[in-house]
């Protein structure tokens, strides 16, 4: 073995990070100069693996330090912190449209990053690296607690933080492919927020029944919250992705049980039939179904199927009546939902009612429907089965990849602040209303 | 901006809504301090101040800054760590502190004014450990298994308390996970050649340097350092000679010679992820003379070697051995400092190593309150020796006034007295060591342990 292959020294700061947190990936002892590939790869629950690249050339020092060096090339270019994990790709040879989702967020996604010699581009599974170390990355922080929600009917998960409480609480709504995803709600109570993520499309009663749940189960949803000894009931807010907007808005605005602190609702519209329930929305959307289009490539457009925005005042959630600090989170790039035409439209309804102090639009150019938290993959589209038939079809998310990461990344930055802001903040520290009781 | 609108009414509809749903709930709160807590806080209108900790799963050499917001301005809080051996017993560390102007505290830049220790101490929750009044005597904490993190729980508590081990009504809490073992590292169990010991490989094809890593007449196996140092880039061999299952002829008795010792270096050189030409030795207590002998052995090259707190040669009794008990001091309580007897004018002179065949660098570290070891005359003989062979460039002191024997990696506690034996009698011995000077000891240490390593097996 040759003088550099010994004393290359690769390491990555935290090995064990939460998936929101940054790391420091860092070569040295490398000779000035030197041309290196650092590469990350991942094998996921489903069998699929996914590999992302980087070439740089070593400085004077024989260092190479990813958070401050520019990639020359690779899956990402520039200087880019955690290139090595939002520009990860599937391999090739993998399926199309596969997207990167971890479904047990009680064990870490294991990245294993790797350094070669020269700058490649494929080839890495037949070499020996000069160098390999494994990083863990986790949803739950040690503490926090994942408890299954089954009372009253509901399929849910609740993630409570580590500690006595009280605890601000979110409700936490994902979009049409159903299931119980967890791990932003996860995420959430790593960072002090009792979480609850509610499957309202293939919930149990659902499955067994047939039938769609009414407005009567995200009520449900939100007392379990309100009514949790360890919750503050007078601090919920809720955060809804695509369809989970959709009902955030209605429950938001129209109910009579749910009274939020604050919302966050990313990727979504107003647009829907102020009538009815889950099943009134979703049919509303597929009578449009007409105007789906198809990219080049086959992939399902979504897009025009709420636009142009209605000027039907039955057909809007009526946005004047909104009580509460509202944040929507927009790509300019969705194809999924008409979601920027929609935030338009919503702040123009509320500047009309006098409420727009209450909005704060993050709209973020290139960048698609899925805004997740941030550093897993983008992907402009991905096969995608809606609830309710057998059928998976391509359809197009939109964004550009760069664009989008960074986008996520700023977007969960200020979720965040929001959230701690309205659900930690607004009260004089200290001046608590009767804590001597 | 607090809702102006709440009315009293409300308020005490919750405050009823939550004694029933307290009442109900139960098993999912299984923990008395958390009902406690919630009971006191649920008429406060507030969400609990937040406690955090960076990194929350750290190796056990990094450093985890603990902070604290939404509190009361300058107002007195207590934090406390605690945890629980593998053997079960509480370990726990408390400190004062006062939040600042904004209702925020921050252990990396504020003072503790009371408790395990005072002062701006980052890592004292962790160093400062202690099994409460009442425990059992001569504990010392020793993580057997390294595989799993040590569950380190922090609270948060209101005033300046003193939880002595009792039930605590916590504010926050935040739970760190401490590991030696980063991801990726491999455990190997060695039992070949007649060896036995674990050896630990770094993640990666390698090859790595590595090192030969021996502790002392406390026998058994201990993993963690080795575990640690893989943890860092370096293979690593922990060797067992002496009260180890595994080990041939009668336990109490040193049955392994030269040889022994020799085949655990070659294992490491002839192991195929290994540089031959980057294996070092370090050894602690009576692994000191380990070290030191087998480099001198013909054939033996290390690269370097660490000594921390041990002889540079033996009496003709096994350290601990009741042949050796006229050199034992004993204090008040009848524990017993071993010192004495590893003085360089007690050693028997066939038993002295012959520093003069030393060829690599020499790193001697000293707790200079050890009472286990003469450790400041073992290193004055080394360096003596040294130099009269015209070596001295080879050596490197490092001294740490106030420090104990057990000079380990950094922000474990301090084992200033310990359950030396328990059969065929008690003896519980004295290793010395004040708790700050100790952790400021084993963090320097290990800082410079580490760049040593880095310069002479990767330079």
């Amino acid at each position: 073995m040759d003088k550099e292959q010994r004393c290359v020294s690769l390491s990555v700061h935290p090995s064990r990070g939460l998936m929101d947190e940054k790391f420091i990936v860092l070569v040295q002892k490398v000779l000035p100069g030197f041309q290196l590939t650092i590469h990350a790869s991942y094998h996921c629950e489903d069998g699929n693996s996914w590999e992302a690249f980087a070439h740089y050339t070593a400085d004077a020092s024989g260092t190479v330090n990813v958070s401050q060096d520019t990639s020359v090339g690779g899956t990402y270019c520039g200087v880019e912190a955690m290139g090595l994990l939002w520009s990860l790709r599937p391999v090739p040879g993998s399926k199309p449209g596969l997207r990167l989702r971890k479904k047990n967020v009680q064990t870490p996604m294991e990245v294993t990053i790797s350094v070669y010699q020269g700058h490649q581009t494929e080839g890495f599974v037949d070499q020996v690296p000069l160098a390999s170390v494994l990083v863990e990355r986790w949803y739950m922080a040690p503490g926090v607690r994942r408890i299954p929600v089954t009372e009253d009917g509901l399929t849910a998960t609740l993630f409570l933080p580590a500690g006595p409480g009280p605890f601000p609480g979110i409700l936490d709504l994902w979009g049409g492919g159903g299931q119980l995803v967890e791990y932003r709600a996860a995420l959430l109570a790593s960072h002090g927020f009792a979480s609850l993520v509610l499957d309202y499309l293939t919930s149990k009663i659902t499955m067994e029944t047939g039938k769609m749940v009414d407005n009567q189960y995200f009520e449900t949803a939100y007392r379990v919250l309100q009514q949790h000894p360890q919750i503050l009931g007078s601090r919920i807010a809720m955060l809804g992705l695509s369809l989970g907007t959709s009902i955030t808005f209605r429950m938001a605005v129209y109910s009579q049980v749910i009274k939020l602190r604050c919302v966050v609702c990313i990727g979504g519209s107003h647009v829907q039939p102020i009538d009815g329930s889950v099943k009134e929305i979703l049919t509303f959307v597929s009578l449009n179904g007409s105007k789906v289009r198809f990219s080049e490539k086959n992939e399902m457009i979504w897009r025009d199927l709420l636009l142009p925005i209605t000027t039907d005042p039955s057909f809007k959630v009526d946005m004047g009546r909104f009580q509460c600090p509202l944040m929507l989170v927009v790509g300019e790039d969705d194809q999924s939902w008409a979601a920027y035409d929609s935030a338009m439209d919503m702040k123009e309804m509320m500047e009309r009612a006098g409420n727009s102090h209450l909005l704060t639009i993050l709209s973020y150019p290139k960048t698609g429907h899925l805004i997740e938290p941030p550093y897993t993959p983008h992907f402009r589209a991905s096969i995608f089965r809606k609830v309710g038939t057998r059928e998976k079809f391509m359809v197009l998310w939109g964004g550009q990849t760069v664009e989008h990461s960074r986008a996520q990344e700023d977007a969960w930055k200020k979720i965040l602040v929001f959230l701690r802001e309205n659900l930690y903040g607004g009260t004089n520290p200290g001046a608590t209303l009767l804590s001597h009781l | 901006m607090l809702r102006a609108g709440l009315s009293v009414k409300t308020l005490w509809q919750l405050m009823e809504m939550k004694t029933k749903t307290c009442l109900k709930v139960h098993g999912r709160m299984a923990d008395l301090q958390h009902a406690m807590g919630a009971f006191r806080w649920m008429s406060s209108v507030r969400p609990a101040p937040v406690l955090t900790a960076a990194p929350v799963r750290a190796l056990i050499d990094e450093q985890i800054s603990i902070k604290g917001r939404f509190l009361p301005p300058n107002s007195p809080i207590t934090l406390c760590s605690r945890m629980h051996s593998e053997d079960g017993d509480l370990w726990e560390a408390f400190a004062h502190y006062n939040t600042d102007a904004s209702g925020s505290f921050s252990l990396t830049s504020d003072r503790s004014v009371g408790g395990s220790y005072t002062g701006c101490e980052p890592m004292g929750l962790f160093w400062g450990l202690h099994p409460p009044p009442g425990s059992r005597e001569g504990l010392r904490l020793r993580k057997r298994n390294v595989e799993t993190p040590y569950t380190v729980h922090v609270s948060l508590l209101k005033g300046h308390v003193s939880p002595s081990g009792g039930p605590i009504t916590e504010l926050a809490a935040v739970t760190t996970e401490r590991s030696y073992m980063a991801p990726g590292v491999r455990r190997i169990d060695i039992r070949q050649n007649g060896i036995v010991g674990t050896l630990f490989l770094p993640p990666g094809p390698g090859p790595f340097p590595a090192m030969l890593d021996m502790w002392g007449m406390g026998g058994g196996l201990n993993e963690y350092r080795s575990a640690l140092c893989a943890s860092r880039g370096y293979a690593s061999l922990s060797l067992a000679y002496f009260e180890h299952k595994d080990l041939p002829g009668p336990l109490r008795e040193l049955n392994v010679g030269n040889e022994y010792f020799k085949s655990a270096f070659r294992l490491l050189q002839d192991h195929p992820q290994i540089v031959a030409e980057r294996v070092g030795i370090v050894g602690l207590s009576f692994g000191v003379y380990l070290t030191l002998n087998l480099a001198t052995q013909p054939g033996i090259n290390p690269s370097c070697l660490i000594c921390i707190n041990g002889p540079m040669g033996r009496s003709h009794f096994l350290p601990g051995d009741k042949g050796e008990v006229k050199y034992w001091n004993y204090d008040e309580r009848g524990y017993i400092a071993f010192r004495q007897i590893s003085l360089p004018s007690n050693m028997a002179p066939e038993y002295k190593v012959k520093m003069e065949k030393i060829n690599c660098p020499l790193m001697y570290i000293i707790g200079e309150d050890d009472l286990s070891s003469a450790s400041t005359e073992n290193a004055d003989q080394i360096e003596e020796e040294l130099r009269a062979a015209g070596k001295s460039h080879l050596f490197t002191r490092l001294s740490y006034p106030g420090a104990g024997h057990l000079i380990e990696p950094p922000y474990a506690p301090n084992a200033r007295v310990t359950m030396w034996r328990i059969k065929p009698e008690k003896m519980v011995a004295l290793f010395g060591g004040y708790d700050a000077p100790h952790a400021a000891a084993q963090e320097d240490a290990w800082r410079k342990i580490l760049c040593f390593l880095e310069s002479n097996l990767r330079g």
